[in-house]
C-alpha cells in the first residue's frame, strides 16, 4: 500500500470536484436547502388540523371544556351544529369534530367519568392524534379549574371514520410510501437509462433514423411503465401479503394509482435527463426532484401542518395527489365513485400528459 | 440523373465557432466520396447535416432530392457514427434487428448485414463482450441493414484489420455499383485512397475537391498524405 498513490487519487478527485459545480451544489447547497425546508415545515407554524366543536350542553363543565378546546394551540376550531359537523367530516373539510352532548356536564359530575365524543377521519395518524390530545388537554384544563379534589376520570369516546387503533404507523404511512418508492425508483432508472442513450451515442443514431421523437418517448414510456407495473406488483404484493399493510380498498385501484404515478415518474425522468450529460449528473437531480416531494407531499408530515406558502407548493406536486389517492383507497376504502379520488387521479394523469409533451420537446433531434 | 447530394453555401455556427463556412459540394449517385481534413475541419458537422441531425444556419442541403432536414429522407439514409453507437447489453443480432425494425426491415437484411461485416458467427455475442473492431463492424451492419440509398459513414473502418477492411471496402464498392452513394469521413489515407472523389476541408470550408490523382496533382506531390498535409497547411482562401 502506497500512501502516495492513495493521496494522488484523493487529490485528483478533489481537483475534479472543484470544477464540478453540480457536485459542489449537492455537497454544500443541497443539505442547507433541505434542512431549511425541513425546519420551515416543522417550525413554520401550520394552522393545525381543523376541528368542529358541537356543544349541546349548557353546563359549566361543557362551557369550560369548549372554551379550552377553542383556545388550544394545536388545532383550529370552529363552533357549529351537529349536522354541519357531520357534513364537514363527509366532505373532508375537517380532521374531526368534538361533541359535548346534552347532559355532558351533569353526567360527568354524577358518574365521575368525563366522556366527550371525538369523531376523527382517521386516514392520517397525525391529525387524529392531535385532535385527541387537544381534547384531553382541554378536558384536563377545564376539570382543574372547576373541580376540587380527585378529578373525574377522562374517558373520551373516540370514533374513527377510517382506520382506528388497530392500525399502526406502517399502516398509515405505508400507503404513501408504496407510491413514493415506485415513483422514486422508476424516475431514477428512467432518467439514467434515457441518458445512457445519449452518452453511448445511440440517441444520435436513433435521431438519424425515421424514428420520431414522440415515438421514442412513447416507446420509453411503455417500456418503463411495464417495468414500473412489475415493480408495483412486487411492492404491492410484499406490502399487502407479507407486511400486511392495511388496505380497505380494491387492490386493482391501488395498482391504478401507482401505475399512473409511475407514468409521471417515467416522463419526468426522460425530461430531466435532457439537462444532464452524465449519469452522475442525472443522479444529482435527486435532491432537487425527490427530496422536496418527500417533505412536502404529505408522505411523512401532514400537509395541513405546513406553513401556508409551503402548502401552496405541496398542492402542485404530483406525489401529493398520489398520496391522497393511495390513502383514499387503502385507508378509506374509496372507489371510483369517490369524487376526491377521481380528482386526484385526474390531476396525476394531467401531470403525466404535460410531462409527456415536455419530454418529447426536450429530446433534441441533434444530441449535443 | 440528379446528384445524390447537393450542398450550397452552407454555414453552421455553434456559439462562437463557425463549424461550416460557406461549404459547397456535389456528390453523384453511386459515388464513393470522401471527406478529408484535420480535426475541427467541419467534417462531422457536414456529415451530421447530411444525416439530418443538424439544420444549416444558411445555404441549402439537398439529399436524395429532399431539402434537409426532412424526415422523409431518413428512411433512405444509413448513418454510422464515429463511436460504435450500440446497446452493450444486447447481442449483435439484437442490435442489428432493432435498427432494422426502425426502418421496417426486420424480416430481411439482417443476415446480409451480418455477413457483410463478417459477424454472422458472432450474432449471439453480447456487444459488451466484443472487441473495439467487432463493435465497429456491428455498428456498420446497423447502418446498412435497411439497404439505404445513401450511406454516411464517420470513420467506418477504424480498428478493423486490413483484410476485413479490404473486404468491407469491396462490399461498399459493390453497393456503389448498385447505385448506393457512400460518403465517408476519414483520417485514414488508406480509406481516402479508395474513394472515387474526395474533398479536403479546413475551418469549415472546402479547400479542394477531386479524385485522388487530381488532388495529388494540385498539391504537386506523389502521395495523398502529402497532398493532405500541403493543402491543409496553406492559408484558407
Amino acid at each position: 500500500m502506497s500512501s502516495r498513490r492513495v493521496l494522488a487519487i484523493t487529490r485528483r478527485l478533489l481537483q475534479q470536484f472543484r470544477r464540478d459545480r453540480r457536485t459542489l451544489a449537492v455537497v454544500f447547497v443541497a443539505p442547507v436547502v433541505i434542512l431549511s425546508l425541513l425546519g420551515y415545515v416543522l417550525r413554520g407554524g401550520g394552522s393545525g388540523p381543523k376541528v368542529d366543536l358541537v356543544v349541546e350542553d349548557s353546563g359549566a363543565l361543557a362551557t369550560a371544556v369548549a372554551d379550552h378546546v377553542a383556545h388550544d394551540w394545536d388545532i383550529t376550531v370552529s363552533r357549529t351544529d351537529l349536522a354541519t359537523a357531520r357534513s364537514d367530516l363527509d366532505t373532508n373539510a375537517i380532521a374531526g369534530y368534538v361533541r359535548l352532548p346534552a347532559g355532558f356536564s351533569d353526567n360527568a359530575l354524577r358518574s365521575r367519568v368525563v366522556a366527550p365524543e371525538v369523531i376523527v377521519q382517521g386516514d392520517e395518524p397525525g391529525p387524529a392524534t392531535t385532535v385527541i390530545a387537544a381534547m384531553q388537554r382541554a378536558t384536563a384544563g377545564a376539570l382543574t379549574a372547576l373541580v376540587s379534589g380527585p378529578p373525574p376520570r377522562l374517558a373520551p369516546t373516540v370514533t374513527y371514520r377510517y382506520g382506528g387503533p388497530s392500525l399502526d404507523t406502517l399502516d398509515y404511512f405505508g400507503s404513501a410510501f408504496i407510491v413514493f418508492i415506485v415513483f422514486f425508483l422508476v424516475y431514477v432508472i428512467t432518467s439514467v437509462s434515457f441518458l445512457r442513450e445519449r452518452t453511448q451515442g445511440t440517441l444520435e443514431r436513433l435521431m438519424a433514423s425515421p424514428l420520431r421523437r414522440s415515438e421514442l418517448v412513447l416507446g420509453y414510456m411503455i417500456g418503463f411503465s411495464v417495468l414500473g407495473l412489475a415493480q408495483t406488483a412486487v411492492v404491492m404484493g410484499w406490502s399487502l401479503l407479507v407486511l400486511h399493510i392495511h388496505n380497505a380498498g380494491s387492490p386493482a385501484l391501488v395498482f391504478l394509482v401507482v401505475a399512473v404515478t409511475a407514468l409521471v415518474a417515467v416522463n419526468l425522468g426522460i425530461m430531466l435527463s435532457s439537462f444532464a450529460r452524465t449519469e452522475f449528473q442525472a443522479v444529482q437531480f435527486i435532491p432537487l426532484v425527490i427530496v422536496p416531494q418527500v417533505l412536502l407531499a404529505g408522505t411523512i408530515l401532514p400537509i395541513s401542518s405546513e406553513p401556508g406558502p409551503l402548502q401552496v407548493i405541496s398542492n402542485v406536486l404530483p406525489l401529493t395527489y398520489a398520496g391522497y389517492a393511495m390513502r383514499d383507497v387503502m385507508i378509506r376504502g374509496a372507489g371510483l365513485d369517490y369524487g376526491p379520488l377521481v380528482l386526484a387521479l385526474g390531476v396525476i394523469a394531467a401531470v403525466a400528459v404535460v410531462l409527456i409533451i415536455a419530454a418529447g420537446a426536450t429530446v433534441r433531434r441533434a444530441p449535443a | 440523373m440528379p446528384p445524390a447530394i447537393e450542398v450550397n453555401g452552407v454555414t453552421k455556427t455553434f456559439k462562437d465557432l463557425r463549424a461550416l463556412d460557406g461549404a459547397s459540394l456535389r456528390i453523384e449517385t453511386g459515388e464513393i466520396y470522401g471527406l478529408l481534413g484535420p480535426n475541427g475541419a467541419g467534417k462531422s458537422t457536414l456529415i451530421r447535416t447530411l444525416a439530418g441531425l443538424l439544420t444549416a444556419d444558411s445555404g441549402t442541403v439537398k439529399v436524395l432530392g429532399h431539402t434537409m432536414p426532412d424526415l422523409a429522407a431518413l428512411d433512405q439514409i444509413g448513418y454510422m457514427t464515429q463511436q460504435p453507437a450500440l446497446y452493450p447489453d444486447l447481442s449483435v443480432e439484437e442490435n442489428v434487428r432493432f435498427f432494422a425494425a426502425l426502418y421496417g426491415r426486420e424480416d430481411d437484411g439482417v443476415q446480409a448485414a451480418l455477413e457483410l461485416v463478417d459477424l454472422a458467427s458472432r450474432r449471439q455475442s453480447i456487444v459488451a463482450t466484443l472487441s473495439g473492431g467487432m463493435r465497429t463492424r456491428c455498428s456498420l451492419a446497423c447502418a446498412v441493414v435497411h439497404k439505404p440509398r445513401l450511406l454516411v459513414l464517420d470513420e467506418p473502418t477504424v480498428g478493423i484489420d486490413p483484410q476485413l477492411r479490404a473486404e468491407i471496402w469491396g462490399k461498399l464498392g459493390e453497393m456503389a455499383a448498385d447505385g448506393v452513394t457512400v460518403v465517408v469521413s476519414s483520417h485514414v489515407m488508406d480509406e481516402a485512397e479508395r474513394c472515387q472523389r474526395l474533398c479536403l476541408m479546413r475551418a469549415g470550408r472546402i479547400l479542394a475537391e477531386g479524385t485522388v490523382a487530381e488532388l495529388k496533382k494540385l498539391a504537386g506531390v506523389k502521395r495523398l498524405e502529402d497532398a493532405f498535409l500541403r493543402l491543409s497547411a496553406e492559408p484558407a482562401a
